[in-house]
């Protein structure tokens, strides 16, 4: 008796957790995959990456820092003048001449924080900064811009035969720069970045040119394939003096250009009316006009390097 | 015989909640051979669930958790090929041919025939693995590859460290029961 009561139940449970099984089937693959959702969880909010691919525009430096270890070599480069008095052919349209080059390392101290030196052909500028990308836009817009801040010390170290540089104080430049920067979509991002310029010594050095005056930049970057984008920059000075100088007469500062990232290197070809490099410089002192011929080719190459020590491959 | 009838009882009442098996922490690593350097990345937040009575299995690994030795690497990877602002994860979705016997231990190999979906392109594939149980833990390890140009994942010619077009995949997942 007790062995049929046995076989029954067992029948019975069997029986049951077949009749189970078809309905059972179903669900467990849909809960394997709710049950896998519910896991993973909601996609987290991470930082943006790559507002932009590298640390340079044309005029303008991005929100972008160069990462722990790794080391950014900068070379920038102007020709000179394409058109009017100084260009045309005789120049091989600005070929012939270099208004500026830059030559700069940028070094990440932390993933946010870099240093910069760096130096100019024009003014003979040596400068020294420290960049430190303090927020991050996050994929969710619970941020939604970037923000860094920029400070740079210039020095003049050439000799003149006048007195300007007895106190050697002139020789020194600051420049500050606070870069609010988003990324709209992976194609399009674009920063406006508010700054400050202090001249020890008013540069140009001219009666009534003011040793202080702020400015506001405003950059773009639109690819059109995933390593090409159009570049754009533009940067205006407030200043009373520049605004209202004659002779010398002054000009915004304004490039266009496309930028081609190549996996480590990423070149950017453009055309800009400053003759300078340094935003120092530039915002200082651009007197060439596009209307009068007085722009140029340039191009900025950055290469990064990486030093964080060799690891053992993590594919094991 | 009483006993028998309870053990009985016990065994299939508790058959159901013990079916599915969960990992949080799954090890997932590409590795691409390269002229110049070997890249290689790995992710350690992998999630997989795996019913063992029904060889239903799923995997999601988010594509931002893939570290690099190198930051740059890193961010190509996200930016240029996977583009993981638009596809954060890769998935494989299916099922185990095989019979699972997670009571005995021993290592089984096993056939996992599903929807394989990277880069937003799906693609149907059977891939091998091996179910291991060892003292009750239920893990899973697998090694395939996966080609570029089956993911519309697009290397480019203008790129001075080419990558290799196909990838090595592997997955090492542990597993605990799912405890509702």
């Amino acid at each position: 008796m007790k062995h049929y009561l046995l076989l029954a139940a067992f029948t019975l449970f069997t029986g049951m957790a077949f009749a189970q099984q078809p309905p059972a089937k179903k669900d467990t693959i849909s809960s394997a995959d709710s049950l896998l959702n519910s896991l993973s969880g909601e996609t987290k909010a991470e930082p943006v990456m790559a507002t932009f691919k590298s640390t340079r525009l044309i005029l303008s430096e991005t929100s972008e820092t160069i990462k722990k270890n790794n080391l950014n070599f900068v070379i920038v480069h102007r020709f000179g003048d394409i058109g009017g008095n100084d260009g045309g052919g005789k120049t091989l349209w600005g070929f012939d001449n270099s208004s500026d080059i830059y030559i700069g390392f940028e070094y990440g101290l932390t993933d946010n924080l870099d240093i910069d030196f760096g130096r100019s052909k024009y003014e003979q500028l040596l400068e020294l900064g420290l960049k430190y990308n303090f927020l991050h836009q996050t994929s969710d817009n619970s941020i939604p811009v970037a923000l860094t801040v920029i400070g740079k010390t210039g020095l003049k170290p050439y000799s003149v035969t006048t007195n300007v540089f007895d106190d050697y104080g002139n020789r020194f430049n600051y420049f500050a720069q606070l870069v609010i920067a988003r990324k709209f979509s992976s194609r399009f991002s674009a920063q406006i970045s508010p700054s400050f310029v202090r001249n020890n010594l008013p540069f140009p050095f001219v009666e009534g040119n003011e040793k202080d005056f702020f400015s506001l930049s405003a950059a773009g970057r639109f690819k059109i394939t995933k390593r090409m984008g159009i570049v754009v920059d533009y940067a205006h000075p407030f200043s009373d003096f520049r605004r209202n100088s004659d002779s010398p007469k002054f000009y915004d500062p304004s490039g266009v250009g496309i930028e081609i990232e190549t996996g480590g290197h990423v070149f950017t070809m453009n055309f800009t009316n400053a003759e300078a490099i340094s935003p120092m410089n530039y915002l200082s002192n651009t007197q060439s006009k596009w209307g009068k011929g007085q722009y140029r080719f340039g191009f900025t190459i950055t290469r990064v390097f990486d030093f964080n020590p060799k690891h053992k491959g993590t594919y094991k | 015989m009483k006993y028998i009838v309870i053990i009985l009882l016990v065994w299939f009442s508790n058959q159901a909640g013990q079916d599915t098996y969960v990992c949080k922490n799954a090890k997932i690593s590409l590795f691409s051979k390269a002229p110049l350097e070997d890249i290689d990345a790995t992710s350690n937040t992998g999630t997989s669930v795996l019913n063992v009575a029904t060889g239903d299995m799923a995997f999601s690994v988010p594509i931002r958790s893939f570290t690099f030795e190198k930051s740059l690497m890193q961010e190509h990877f996200n930016e240029n090929y996977m583009e993981s602002d638009k596809y954060p994860n890769a998935t494989f979705k299916g099922k185990i041919q095989e019979k699972l016997d997670v009571t005995k231990d021993g290592s089984y190999p096993v056939n996992a025939a599903g929807v394989f979906e990277v880069h937003g392109v799906k693609q149907t594939r059977t891939i091998k693995g091996t179910v291991t149980v060892s003292k009750g833990v239920v893990s899973l390890a697998s090694t395939f590859i996966v080609a570029c140009k089956d993911h519309n994942i697009e290397i480019p010619q203008l790129v001075f460290q080419k990558i290799a077009e196909t990838i090595q995949i592997k997955v090492a997942a542990s597993y605990t029961l799912y405890k509702k």
